[in-house]
């Protein structure tokens, strides 16, 4: 097979950049899937959607994806809603330090703004806020559906004439003088002018077995439950800051709570039994009608961090064709519409629509210029 | 029979003649069936619905059921009351 290009992974990512190359006219694409579309992160995200960030690179991107969500529900029939985010303190010198953060959202486009107890309560139904001091409130966030976000648009490209191989190991991508010309799977040689590597965690190998470049990449373990559907009782997502935990109703009605426990990167997670006794016991506190849904289903997944908690997005400048979408620290899902976009403006010869995103170059990893950002959770 | 008063998933309201349109629409494996359609991600954990359309499926794509292999259930099993784990110690078990 020769192809113009493969994409490796059939996540969000890789999706949503075939999907905006089709838009262009462009649909030479084959993409590569280890398992089934969407069996990395993508199915197992906790699918909030903020430009809340820290850092100028985050804020741009996601503002942009923002932009684009509800076009991209419209068209492909995604469920996706605006529903807010809110973030919970109990410690009077962690609003303090929020303050700082959305004075740097507002200076730069982001709505969000400081909510006292009595506010969370009016956003919040049935919340108690006894031991909250006060929150922050981003208007602009947003949950969709992950499902048919990844599940939609590939249909949609794969009847424009996008070839997708699923159950298949990419092992390395051939560089021949200093120029991608394929990949070699486990089912034989893929050819093709230009390869994305798409393929979260899995990438750090391909790069490596490929070029010998160390991404940096590490895979972080978490853990995450839905109860039962229930009918709407509270539309933001939250975030518990001090525990590090999140809950949202999602849009069909469980409640999808995310936390973090001490885990080794890299490995399986461990700490299965205690998983449910920590998302319960932080939520309670909240929502003491919790106890009273039932847990349906826990399952684990992983955020791929890079040193700096920046995606990779971009062409490498040493090898020709090559590029690289990966690296999403947890963000892929809400980030994937823009980056998408940008990653086929790369992929076309053209400018990322996003200019900023020239920050987030995988050279910067080999180079050692690294991007600040502290707000990951969950 | 008229498939669209078949159920075949019960928790989720799925008929027959949803899964055959998923079908046509090009899900062809129990994976994407399951986050199309919804079947298995409802309380039964799809011990009714995921049978079936595994079979079914198999059946209307020439294939054996291994083939159309069968989606990873999830802990756990059956729904649980969450205030089964509620626990004065949880911040010590929890790190």
């Amino acid at each position: 097979m020769k192809k113009g290009l493969v994409i490796i992974g059939a996540g969000i990512i890789g999706v949503m950049t075939a999907l905006n190359l089709v838009e262009k006219g462009y649909r030479d694409i084959v993409i590569v899937e280890k398992k089934y579309p969407g069996s990395g992160g993508s199915f197992r995200c906790a699918t909030g959607i903020r430009a809340s960030f820290t850092s100028l690179e985050h804020v741009e991107l996601m503002k942009r994806s923002i932009q684009l969500w509800p076009l991209l529900s419209e068209k492909y029939n995604i469920p996706y809603a605006r529903h807010g985010y809110v973030w919970l303190f109990t410690r009077e010198e962690d609003l303090e330090m929020f303050r700082c953060i959305v004075d740097f959202h507002n200076k730069n486009g982001v709505p969000t703004r400081i909510v006292s107890p009595e506010e969370i309560a009016e956003l919040v139904p049935t919340i108690k806020t006894d031991q909250l001091v006060g929150g922050v409130y981003d208007p602009l966030a947003g949950k969709a559906s992950c499902f048919k976000a990844l599940l939609n648009p590939l249909a949609y490209i794969l009847r424009k004439g996008v070839k997708l191989v699923e159950s298949t190991t990419v092992y390395k991508v051939l560089i021949e003088s200093g120029r991608a010309r394929g990949v070699l799977t486990d089912k034989g040689v893929i050819e093709a002018d230009k390869v994305l590597v798409a393929a979260g965690y899995g990438s750090k190998k391909i790069l490596r077995e490929s070029i010998g470049v160390d991404l940096g990449l590490r895979n972080i373990p978490k853990h995450a439950l839905i109860t039962e559907g229930y009918q709407g009782v509270f539309k933001p997502l939250l975030i518990d800051w001090e525990t590090s935990s999140y809950i949202v109703q999602v849009l069909h009605g469980g409640f999808l709570i995310g936390s973090s426990l001490p885990e080794e990167p890299d490995k399986p997670p461990r700490s299965r039994l205690k998983y449910p006794v920590k998302a319960v016991n932080v939520w309670i506190r909240y929502f003491p009608w919790l106890a009273y849904t039932n847990i349906m289903r826990y399952w684990t997944g992983y955020y791929v961090m890079t040193p700096d908690h920046h995606p990779l997005i971009g062409p490498l400048s040493t090898v020709e064709n090559l590029y690289i979408a990966t690296g999403f620290s947890g963000h892929g899902f809400m980030m994937s519409p823009a980056v998408g976009e940008v990653m086929a403006n790369y992929i076309l010869g053209e400018k990322p629509n996003v200019p900023l995103v020239e920050h987030l170059l995988p050279d910067r990893i080999i180079k050692g210029r690294l991007v600040k950002e502290i707000a990951v959770f969950g | 029979m008229d498939p669209r008063k078949v159920i075949i998933c019960r928790c989720e309201n799925v008929t027959l003649a949803d899964l055959e349109e998923a079908i046509e629409k090009g899900y062809r494996d129990l994976e994407s069936l399951k986050r199309y359609l919804r079947i298995g991600m409802g309380p039964c954990q799809g011990m009714h619905c995921l049978l079936f359309t595994a079979k079914y499926l198999a059946r209307r794509l020439g294939k054996s059921v291994e083939e159309v292999y069968l989606p990873r259930n999830r802990v756990p099993l059956n729904p649980v009351p969450a205030r089964y784990f509620i626990r004065r110690d949880w911040r010590e078990m929890t790190g």
